[in-house]
């Protein structure tokens, strides 16, 4: 059985007594109200995804002049440059002048945008699903509400908090604690190899990440688990697996398409995060960190940093050089929710081939 | 109750259409944070004389009070740095200086905080691309004979702001003039293509340009003098850094005057000139005008006048230059022949 056909077994179906009953108090049998309400919904449907489509048609027209004078640059280039403001002279590419020096590459971006967010999930996937099966199974039921709230009191808690206290506390602390003692002492390994730093950089972007999308994951997770593992978790232990055993080879399968979506929907919200990210990356321009402790820099993080002085560019090239990097960022998101997609389809299939 | 409902909306028209009888001018002022503490501070004074002008003011950053004066959002648009030719030859605006401002370089190793090192143009360019990475190089060494040995063997943290901004501006100015290889890599800009450091850091506003030098052993970073008595405070040193005459000097009031003294004669009809890296023996190399971005052509003569106002009292010794606003944020007053170009560039406001 499908995650969909149980949701079609236990979902509210139109010959229930209730619904009928509730549509016929609110007269929604009534033809022009059926005509009324399906009117709104398809509208409503139609401009929601037509927003989407709009903002990307936006962004790629003003974009428009970048995109040909920056060419593949934008992919492949680490530096970015805005150009001599106050020199003289332009320089043309393909019909679009800007400043003299200018050239836009946002490669040093897209990797700090994928680094932050990958380390990120790393960190908090296996954090999140522990912390789900804890809430589900471990913690007593009289304090599981508390429990519970305090969680998504952390899904609430505004970014620029969590950012503030990665100012003051975190990025210090590994500044010069964490940091200087894991180069010196584990410096052999790659991700560790190499100066210290400040403590602003990819290890501090990501906790602060990592700490923004557990909650949302953990939502997702406990309530997947809730509604699908619990029978199979208590078969498992009724079998005599350990409580190890029947986390990891009972439950954690029965809720994979779940965890997926989650991993998902926290991927997105890792790859977009702004200012928190902003104020402990170190916004590293022109360089890549070469261990995890050195600055970084994001598409979001640099789209903001940059845009005040981008509007002092004369030739405007350094604000649709910026407006190129919200397309590539658009154009990540779009592609790994694709991906998503495809994923939880072919799990899908692969469930229902057994 | 019906009653008296009625009446409080008949008193509520009332007064609605008395404020639009003596309808107040606004005015917005937007841009530079470092200008902001002083714009607040002028505003509140000023409005309590004249009541008929309302002024909202914002801390934004330069590029963005630069660009609504241009579509006049802003009457004033406050910036630490002057338009550049190209943004001239789209836009004319006056660029007005209300005051002058300098810049102090600030560092935080750990038992030298206390003492005023020596710093040149040619090291801080060293530093900042990575030439330059431990604290007792010999180039740092050379310029402090007396610290020499108390300098750590530790890799020095650039810190340059990530945002756009006035003081990364007068800041690359300073390297610019006195490197010649830095004037022809990454020159001079509000925001500049920082050459590659591994343990640089980029930090938001003068705020997080603090926090991080505070937070940073062995950090280095440039931080307007605004936030003078912040990096005090914050038990931070500063440097003295190496004139054009190639004297070492402190930030005070003699030696900003001495650079401004020295640049004012020079100052074009348009006011538009850096003070970066003055002749003098006795001039602190990183000083700078900030400037109103303001469009000479208002919306109507009413915002025309009030600004006109607004403004020539701003550069007045009776008025906005008076020591009790501008020693608050550490700021120096224009010099009379200043004032005197200033006035007739505010005159130019219809």
């Amino acid at each position: 059985m499908t995650s969909i056909e149980r949701g079609r077994r236990s979902g509210v179906s139109p010959e229930d007594p209730l619904v009928k009953g509730l549509a016929r108090a609110w007269g929604l049998q009534r033809p022009w109200a059926q005509l009324i309400f399906k009117l709104g919904t398809g509208t409503t449907a139609v401009l929601s995804a037509l927003v989407v489509v709009l903002i990307c048609v936006f962004l790629t027209v003003f974009a428009w002049p970048a995109i040909r004078f920056n060419g593949w640059n934008i992919l492949t280039g680490t530096i970015w440059n805005i150009g001599n403001q106050y020199g003289s002279g332009s320089i043309t590419h393909n019909g679009y002048s800007a400043e003299p020096g200018a050239q836009f590459g946002g490669l040093v971006f897209i990797f700090g945008t994928l680094a932050t967010a990958t380390v990120a999930m790393i960190a908090a996937v296996p954090l999140a699903f522990l912390v789900s099966v804890a809430l589900v199974y471990r913690v007593p039921a009289r304090i599981r509400p508390l429990a519970n709230a305090l969680v998504e009191l952390m899904a609430g808690v505004p970014s620029v908090v969590y950012g503030l206290w990665g100012m003051v506390v975190l990025v210090p602390w590994i500044g010069t604690k964490l940091a200087p003692a894991a180069t010196a002492h584990l410096g052999f390994l790659p991700i560790f190899h190499g100066d210290a730093g400040s403590g602003n950089g990819l290890l501090a972007a990501s906790t602060i990440i990592a700490l923004m999308v557990i909650p949302i994951m953990v939502a997702t997770i406990r309530d997947v688990i809730n509604a699908q593992a619990t029978s199979v978790y208590e078969a498992s232990m009724a079998l005599g697996s350990t409580s190890w055993q029947a986390v990891t080879r009972a439950v954690l399968p029965s809720v994979r398409n779940g965890m997926i979506a989650a991993i998902m929907v926290a991927f997105g919200r890792a790859l977009g995060e702004t200012m928190a990210v902003l104020m402990v990356c170190g916004a590293a321009i022109n360089t890549y960190p070469q261990n995890i402790f050195q600055s970084v820099n994001t598409l979001a993080a640099v789209i903001v940093s940059q845009l005040e002085s981008a509007l002092t560019d004369s030739s405007g090239m350094a604000q649709r050089s910026l407006a190129e990097l919200a397309v590539v960022l658009f154009a990540i998101t779009v592609v790994l929710n694709m991906l998503a997609r495809g994923i939880l389809r072919g799990a899908d299939r692969s469930q229902e081939a057994q | 109750m019906r009653k008296s409902l009625i009446t409080a909306v008949a008193m509520g028209l009332v007064l609605a259409t008395a404020s639009t009888a003596f309808a107040a001018t606004r005015m917005l002022e937007t841009g530079s944070t470092l200008l902001y503490p002083l714009v607040n501070l002028w505003v509140a004074t000023y409005q309590k004389e004249h009541r008929n002008v309302q002024i909202t003011t914002q801390g934004t950053g330069s590029g963005t009070g630069i660009s609504e004066a241009i579509a006049g959002v802003a009457q004033i648009g406050a910036s630490d740095a002057y338009m550049s030719n190209g943004q001239m030859k789209q836009h004319r605006m006056l660029n007005i200086p209300l005051a002058i401002s300098a810049q102090q370089i600030n560092y935080n190793i750990p038992g030298l905080n206390n003492v005023h090192l020596n710093l040149s143009g040619p090291v801080l360019a060293g530093i900042y691309s990575g030439r330059i990475t431990y604290w007792n190089d010999n180039a740092i060494k050379a310029l402090n004979r007396a610290y020499a040995s108390r300098l750590p063997h530790k890799v020095i943290i650039p810190i340059h702001r990530s945002d756009g901004s006035g003081d990364t501006f007068i800041f690359s100015q300073y390297l610019s003039f006195s490197t010649p290889s830095w004037k022809n890599g990454p020159a001079y800009g509000t925001t500049i293509s920082w050459p590659t450091v591994q343990t640089a850091v980029g930090a938001n506003g003068n705020p997080g340009m603090l926090q991080t030098c505070k937070a940073t052993p062995y950090s280095i970073a440039y931080i307007g003098v605004s936030f003078l008595n912040e990096t005090n405070k914050a038990g931070l040193g500063y440097a003295r850094l190496k004139n054009r005459a190639g004297r070492f000097v402190l930030p005070t009031t003699q030696t900003v005057n001495a650079a401004a003294a020295t640049l004012v004669s020079r100052t074009p009809r348009d006011e538009r000139i850096s003070l970066v890296f003055a002749p003098g023996a006795n001039s602190y190399p990183i000083i700078n005008y900030e400037y109103a971005i303001v469009n000479p052509k208002q919306a109507n003569p009413a915002t025309a006048k009030e600004l006109r106002e607004f403004l020539n009292w701003a550069i007045d010794g009776n008025g906005g230059q008076k020591p009790y606003y501008l020693d608050q944020v550490h700021f120096r007053p224009l010099p009379a022949s200043i004032v005197k170009l200033s006035r007739s560039q505010i005159a130019s406001i219809s």
